[in-house]
């Protein structure tokens, strides 16, 4: 979710101690969630699918420095995100998304690709581009390729408005 | 052809996998204790709310109500989906059942979600003679919680209901405590002069309404549970769980606006359907619809479930705690809600002597049509959100709720400035039927005349109309108008009722559908129930007064009935 590309490169400083960063919030690790990886890389794939509003399976086991490579298969009827954060990441990026329905970028099993491109002003535009999270159609596929770091309090979640908070995240447990 | 299928494949399936439950229901004189009065009433096997009946889908279930009151009594289950003759109201599905006698319902459970069932003779419901269903799903849910709780509220009155509607048929404005004083009318003539303040009086009196009709009885207690606000129902949790709700409002006229402060609700089903989960600061819930929330407490402290009634003059109290005895403060009510000229927009053809000439009347009626019902009805959702938003980091200008008359006096708002849940977020989570045009459109308005307290649809009450005949097969468009100055939740048995909220194949799906004052509201119903049905605005002396009807639905195949009757006794056998 942001921003143009140059907004995307402007704002990456100082956004990533926010975005990558889990432990800014007080539980002190101090340490990143990981970083995107390289698919050759990746120890394993794995896929996880996304139903309305819940995603199979539930929990994922991974180890601290493991490359994994997300197959995301959208098997429900609306639209949903898969983003790996922390839990204070991703009730903020909850507003940004609420935003994106408000303005019909999320139209419940649509998303408006048309909006996301739209430039909202002060160079600002909808697309969500970060690299910890994918948005996906009903029907459609995504991927994200993850290299974890030894930050522990992760969850996978989904934060298109109230599917959060109806239960739409996994945990993603450390060997 | 669908249908054909759908009954093929069900006989198939159904001898494999029937699950049968039997349940027993007494129907008793009970006690009920508010904490403020102690009275008789009528309760289920001892109890007022009676038990919680939790029914799997799939299952046929066979339920033994025995009547051990002294007069007739019936039970019907509000928002099941089953046989015309196991729905439980007499004169229409069956004769009821007598004094002394048991009575077996069967019936398929084709459905999950929360509902409630309750008496459909006389006064009993208001009396207490209600309870709530759990209707376990076959799948897994789209949401997940750790623990649940029903909160089925009600509005204790200490009058019996049959006293309740003679003192309304003889003084209609008898439980108004709210009216508006000689002081009211000096403080308004000092505010907005003396003759805006005599004619706006003047126009109210025309109309045989007051300002304060908001609910026209009031001196009740508001109960959660069987429990009245010192009492306190209590429902523990372990910080960190998710809590799911299930909110019934199984009161006699009452409507509640519920908040938990210091928790966010995420609504996830309405009238038992799952709905695209919502987050709200507050909802309001009508008479006789369910809500179900998700909240998730993380702090170790106690919370209020506070409940205050639309018009403010009761509340239910409830609380949520990690331990017993724990409570947390307990807000005060807000102010009283007024009714407003826009909430007569939809009053026309009445004289209004001077009103003719104010802009107020028809200011309101025209602003209604553009901004409430048909604006929604051909717009698509983007549009919705252009036309009610600012632009990206402008500051929100919260958008008036469409469900209302434009400058309604009981629009509602969130306490804490936050959220409260509009018809216009409820999207459905799965569609249950295919979208397509509706055959054809009926109009029912809601009328009444509240001076002679008579209620009824299209100006003729219940016992001087015809049945509203529909054909099996056909999808009709329901155009309620609503003509009085009060809210009317409009139950229709037996079929669902798609809620027009603009979104188009993902309309909610209820079985109560509340219509304020001054507006329009469409509904349609996909009409695949054959047999008879009744139809009728849920406030108990509304309903008693004629705002009610019987739907016939003809010309059903006969395959589909005797199939349906065969279900329902293979059932029973197994």
């Amino acid at each position: 979710m942001t921003l143009t590309k140059s907004m995307v490169l402007a704002s990456a400083v100082a956004l990533s101690p926010a975005v990558l960063a889990g432990g800014t919030h007080g539980h002190g690790h101090g340490s990143s969630i990981g970083e995107p990886g390289v698919a050759s890389e990746a120890s394993r794939t794995i896929t996880v699918e996304l139903y309305d509003n819940y995603y199979e399976p539930e929990q994922i086991e991974v180890s601290a420095g493991e490359t994994v490579r997300f197959v995301l298969e959208n098997k429900g009827n609306l639209v949903h995100e898969f983003n790996i954060g922390t839990p204070s990441m991703h009730e903020a990026h909850q507003e940004e998304m609420m935003m994106m329905v408000e303005h019909g970028v999320i139209q419940g099993g649509k998303l408006n690709h048309h909006m996301m491109e739209m430039d909202m002003g002060n160079g600002h535009s909808m697309k969500h581009d970060d690299p910890n999270s994918v948005l996906i159609e009903p029907g459609k596929s995504g991927e994200i390729v993850w290299t974890f770091s030894n930050e522990s309090n992760i969850e996978f979640a989904c934060n298109v408005p109230g599917h959060y908070q109806a239960g739409m995240y996994g945990d993603v447990t450390f060997k | 052809m669908r249908k054909r299928l759908l009954t093929g494949l069900f006989s198939l399936f159904v001898p494999a996998l029937v699950f049968a439950g039997e349940y027993n229901l007494t129907v008793d004189r009970v006690t009920i204790d508010t904490g403020d009065f102690i009275k008789e009433g009528i309760g289920y096997n001892g109890k007022s709310p009676g038990p919680v009946l939790r029914f799997k889908e799939g299952e046929n279930v066979k339920i033994n109500v025995t009547n051990n009151l002294d007069e007739m009594t019936s039970i019907h289950w509000h928002g099941l989906i089953l046989p015309f003759q196991q729905d439980g109201v007499p004169g229409i599905s069956f004769p009821g059942i007598k004094a002394g006698e048991t009575f077996t319902y069967e019936f398929s459970v084709v459905q999950a979600g929360t509902y409630w069932f309750h008496s459909h003779s006389g006064f009993q419901e208001p009396d207490g003679a209600f309870g709530s269903i759990i209707i376990e799903p076959k799948g897994r849910e789209p949401f997940r919680y750790d623990r649940e709780y029903v909160i089925q509220l009600t509005d204790k009155h200490p009058h019996t209901g049959d006293r309740i509607m003679r003192n309304l048929k003889m003084m209609p404005d008898y439980y108004n405590r709210e009216q508006q004083t000689v002081g009211e009318f000096f403080s308004d003539a000092k505010t907005n002069g003396l003759m805006n303040t005599l004619k706006d009086r003047m126009a109210w009196g025309d109309m045989r309404m007051m300002k304060a009709d908001v609910e026209d009885v009031q001196g009740f207690t508001g109960m959660i549970n069987g429990k009245g606000p010192e009492q306190n129902w209590t429902g523990l949790f372990e910080p960190g769980e998710r809590i799911r709700l299930r909110f019934i409002n199984s009161s006699a006229m009452t409507y509640f606006d519920v908040r938990i402060p210091g928790l966010n609700m995420t609504v996830v089903q309405a009238d038992g359907n799952n709905v695209q989960p919502v987050n709200v600061d507050e909802f309001r819930i009508g008479v006789a619809e369910t809500y179900d929330v998700i909240v998730r407490p993380r702090d170790a402290q106690a919370y209020t479930i506070f409940a205050e009634s639309m018009g403010r003059s009761g509340y239910a109290r409830a609380t949520l705690a990690p331990k017993e005895g724990m409570e947390a403060a307990v807000p005060t009510m807000r102010k009283p809600a007024r009714l407003t000229m826009a909430d007569m927009g939809g009053m026309h053809g009445m004289d209004h002597g001077d009103m003719d000439h104010g802009s107020m009347n028809h200011g309101a009626m025209d602003e209604m049509d553009h901004s409430g019902m048909s604006g929604m009805d051909h717009g698509s959702m983007a549009a919705m959100d252009h036309s009610t938003h600012g632009s990206m980091g402008a500051d929100k200008e919260k958008p008036d709720d469409p469900f209302y008359a434009k400058g309604s006096g009981i629009m509602p708002e969130a306490a804490n400035g936050g959220k409260f849940l509009s018809y216009a977020d409820l999207k459905a989570q799965k569609p249950l039927y295919e979208e397509r045009e509706p055959t054809r459109e009926i109009e029912l308005r809601l009328t009444g005349n509240m001076e002679r307290y008579t209620w009824s649809i299209n100006g003729v009450k219940y016992a001087d109309a015809d049945p509203i005949r529909l054909q099996y097969g056909e999808r009709v468009r329901f155009k309620f108008v609503n003509e009085t100055m009060m809210t009317h939740p409009m139950h229709l048995h037996g079929m669902w009722s798609i809620l027009d909220v603009g979104a188009g194949q993902w309309n909610p799906v209820k079985h109560t559908v509340s219509v304020q004052p001054g507006t329009t509201v469409f509904m349609e119903t996909e009409v695949d129930a054959p047999g008879q049905w009744a139809f009728h605005c849920h406030l108990s002396y509304h309903a008693a007064a004629g705002m009610f009807r019987k739907v016939v639905v003809e010309g059903a195949p006969q395959a589909s009935q005797v199939s349906a009757e065969l279900v329902t006794n293979e059932g029973g056998g197994a």
